[in-house]
């Protein structure tokens, strides 16, 4: 039988465009010395280290190794990890593993991006393999923007549902003090007249380069009870994998392509005993990289049928008073240091389960929540988060 | 935009000669400006140092290893030092700071408790000696890097 | 090997940054599966790629293993049509920063993906930069380089696919 593990303590720097007052491994520190004392433990308790960052984006090789020191690792096991967009998540899978296995009691969790120190796009369209894709320089964004013209073809969506739910990610944006982006948009005009980047998706309607790090402490039940009076509990986790071959990696009107989120999802609910996602779970806070994507997502994970997303915000249900609040946090498109972005839905999904949100705790009172992470090609990882077990 | 792609011979197989290029700018930091800043400006090496260890780290970091403290102690340490232990790289490679033959040297200045990789000049290879005293030399034009410091020479 | 420029504000401390842009060289190998596609489109101006002995799909790029069967996806080769249609695009408006150039650049042929007419999917660019003309559903064909010599860049050596008038 597994251990059970839970998370006590949660650290995350304010994040920002550019940060010229610290290098990579000091802005790192200070998301590890949030989650130390948020926790309340010296670095000594720790008993593994693990970190997950993107290197291309900043050009360092083996970052882990030169911020040692910073992280407190000096001396410990762990090791960096890297699985593209979902390298935050895939980090918190690592702890978790470790600390369910019984092996360590205490593990720290650390995903952060120092991306004003290179380039996010060139990084990504580095992953290309050069014999066959080269000069295909669209990075993630070409991606995303041919989901969006495939949600825009078939679901009988329109330009300003995707506006509405960049307009829901920057009101909650500015009632959270950690996020990147706060634009104060007041209506939809304005998301409607930022310029297209790359075809259909306008500069308002994908996510930032943001630097910032996240670091989160997992503990096994046996100490967690002792750290933090509100320990918050990772219920369960899925991984869903997929070659990059399809053609609709994000986007796909035939519907006839099988999504990790789908798979991911059926896995994770059947287990869990979910049968409506909406009612059974409290809340989510997803990975949308475009304000199209999350409409794609709100189908994907079951919120609602499919070609129904863009009704979820018609509605406001997703809003932060809404009946089923999605991003509470501003979200990716808000706040994007792609290494910690998984760990900041983490992060944040366990804040609102800990009523400790500040200003964009939601009002209800939430039990269970989820938080899920995306990566090129459509790899999913899902995370069940609870009060209690 | 072309690429160069070459056959080999005798079976059907491509080698792509590519490249990544990447506009890279890493900051520095507000401790390793200062740093660099020292060594640009007033031709002087800084170390901080941890007062619960005692130990002087150099190049300057905000971070001790050990007890996990914020290092806020300034000390200027020499620029003399003693070469802890070396290697000559004859290979001509991509991306290096100076043509080969380059003499790396892992260098503890009087003052500090680590030692710094830079290189060592106006020496000939077979007098390196593990332990020999060296002293920093600067350029003339300096930018706030850490190659101000053109290389460590031997002290007579 | 490196210039910085010390960021200096008005007010505030300076911070440096340094820069480094170098190209680090690389030398990739297509393989064999690549290669064989690689030698089609130079000696033959054919697209083909490798069938599965079980599922009997076809996977772009070729592959070595099936991913769905898990087998071992043999030399079974399938020219593929060169025909399709347009199942998705895109196009950039500004300039991106692509790492084998080591240069800012926006092509100026729109990305799509293309569904040949045997069902495989391939993404490549179409020769169509009329933004009002561009559709999801249209007609499109290969048009190869016609020197042989410049040849040799597997699936660069077809420059665009081209609006078939329906």
């Amino acid at each position: 039988m597994p251990n059970r593990v839970a998370i006590v303590g949660i650290g995350q720097t304010y994040h920002t465009g550019s940060r010229d007052d610290v290098s990579q491994p000091e802005m790192v520190a200070e998301a590890v010395r949030a989650a130390l004392a948020d926790a309340q433990l010296s670095i000594k308790d720790i008993e593994g280290v693990f970190s997950g960052n993107m290197e291309t984006f900043e050009g360092i090789y083996l970052p882990d190794h030169g911020m040692a020191a910073e992280v407190g690792a000096f001396g410990k096991p762990g090791f960096k990890v890297n699985t593209g967009g979902t390298t935050g998540a895939s980090v918190v899978t690592e702890g978790f593993y470790m600390v369910s296995s019984g092996l360590y009691d205490l593990a720290l969790v650390i995903g952060f991006e120092k991306q004003d120190c290179g380039d996010t796009t060139a990084a990504i369209s580095a992953a290309a393999v050069p014999t066959w894709a080269k000069g295909a320089a669209t990075g993630a964004i070409g991606e995303f923007a041919k989901q969006a013209l495939a949600y825009l073809e078939t679901s009988g969506a329109k330009e300003e549902h995707a506006a509405m739910v960049r307009l829901k990610a920057d009101r909650n944006a500015c009632r959270n003090p950690y996020a990147h982006l706060k634009l104060g948009l007041k209506n939809i005009d304005e998301v409607l007249q930022s310029p297209y980047l790359v075809w259909p998706l306008r500069l308002m309607d994908f996510c930032p380069q943001s630097c910032g790090a996240c670091a989160l402490v997992l503990a096994s039940e046996k100490r967690a009870k002792n750290i933090h009076k509100k320990p918050v509990w990772i219920a369960d986790v899925e991984v869903v994998h997929q070659e990059p071959f399809r053609a609709g990696v994000f986007g796909d009107p035939t519907g006839k392509e099988t999504y990790t989120q789908h798979v991911a999802c059926e896995r994770l609910y059947k287990r869990n005993g979910i049968t409506n996602p909406r009612k059974d779970i409290d809340m989510a806070e997803i990975y949308e990289p475009s304000n199209w994507e999350e409409l794609n997502l709100y189908e994907h994970l079951h919120f609602c049928d499919k070609n129904e997303g863009w009704k979820l915000i018609e509605k406001g249900i997703t809003e932060i008073e809404g009946e089923f609040p999605v991003n509470p946090s501003g979200g990716v498109i808000a706040t994007n240091p792609i290494g910690a972005t998984p760990i900041i839905r983490v992060a944040e999904a366990a804040l609102q389960i800990r009523g400790d949100a500040g200003e964009h705790q939601i009002a209800k009172d939430i039990k269970t929540a989820m938080a899920t992470a995306l990566g090129g090609p459509n790899w999913t990882v899902l995370f069940l988060l609870k009060r209690s077990l | 935009m072309q690429t160069v792609t070459e056959k080999l011979e005798g079976m059907d197989v491509w080698i792509y000669h590519g490249q990544i290029k990447i506009p890279n700018s890493y900051s520095a930091g507000a401790v390793g400006s200062r740093f660099l800043i020292e060594l640009r400006d007033k031709k002087r090496i800084m170390g901080t140092r941890c007062p619960a260890c005692n130990r002087v780290y150099v190049p300057a970091r905000s971070i001790c290893k050990d007890c996990f403290g914020q290092l806020d102690e300034w000390v200027e340490v020499s620029d003399r030092g003693t070469v802890l232990t070396y290697a000559v790289d004859h290979e001509s490679k991509p991306i290096q700071p100076v043509e080969p033959p380059i003499i790396y040297g892992i260098i503890q200045l009087d003052g500090a408790d680590t030692g710094f990789v830079h290189m060592l000049g106006e020496v000939d290879p077979e007098q390196l000696r593990v332990g020999m005293k060296v002293q920093a030399v600067f350029k003339e034009e300096r930018v706030g890097n850490i190659l101000d410091i053109k290389y460590f020479k031997p002290l007579a | 090997m490196s210039k910085e420029s010390p960021n200096k504000k008005a007010e505030g401390p300076e911070y440096i940054r340094i820069k480094f842009d170098a190209p680090r060289p690389y030398n990739w190998s297509t393989g064999k599966y690549l290669g064989k596609v690689y030698a089609e489109a130079k000696e033959n101006k054919k697209l083909v790629s490798n069938r599965c002995p079980q599922c009997k799909e076809i996977w772009l790029p070729p592959t070595p293993v099936c991913p769905k069967c898990k087998v071992d996806m043999g030399w079974d080769w399938v020219e593929l049509p060169q025909t399709g249609t347009v199942y998705q695009y895109t196009y950039l408006v500004y300039p991106l920063w692509d790492p084998h150039f080591g240069e800012k650049w926006a092509n100026p042929y729109p990305s799509a993906t293309i569904l040949l007419d045997n069902g495989v999917f391939y993404r490549h660019w179409i020769e169509e930069t009329d933004k009002e003309k561009l559709r999801v559903g249209m007609r499109v064909q290969a048009v190869w380089k016609e020197d042989y010599d410049e040849r040799g860049q597997g699936v660069q050596d077809i420059l665009y696919f081209r609006t078939i008038e329906a």
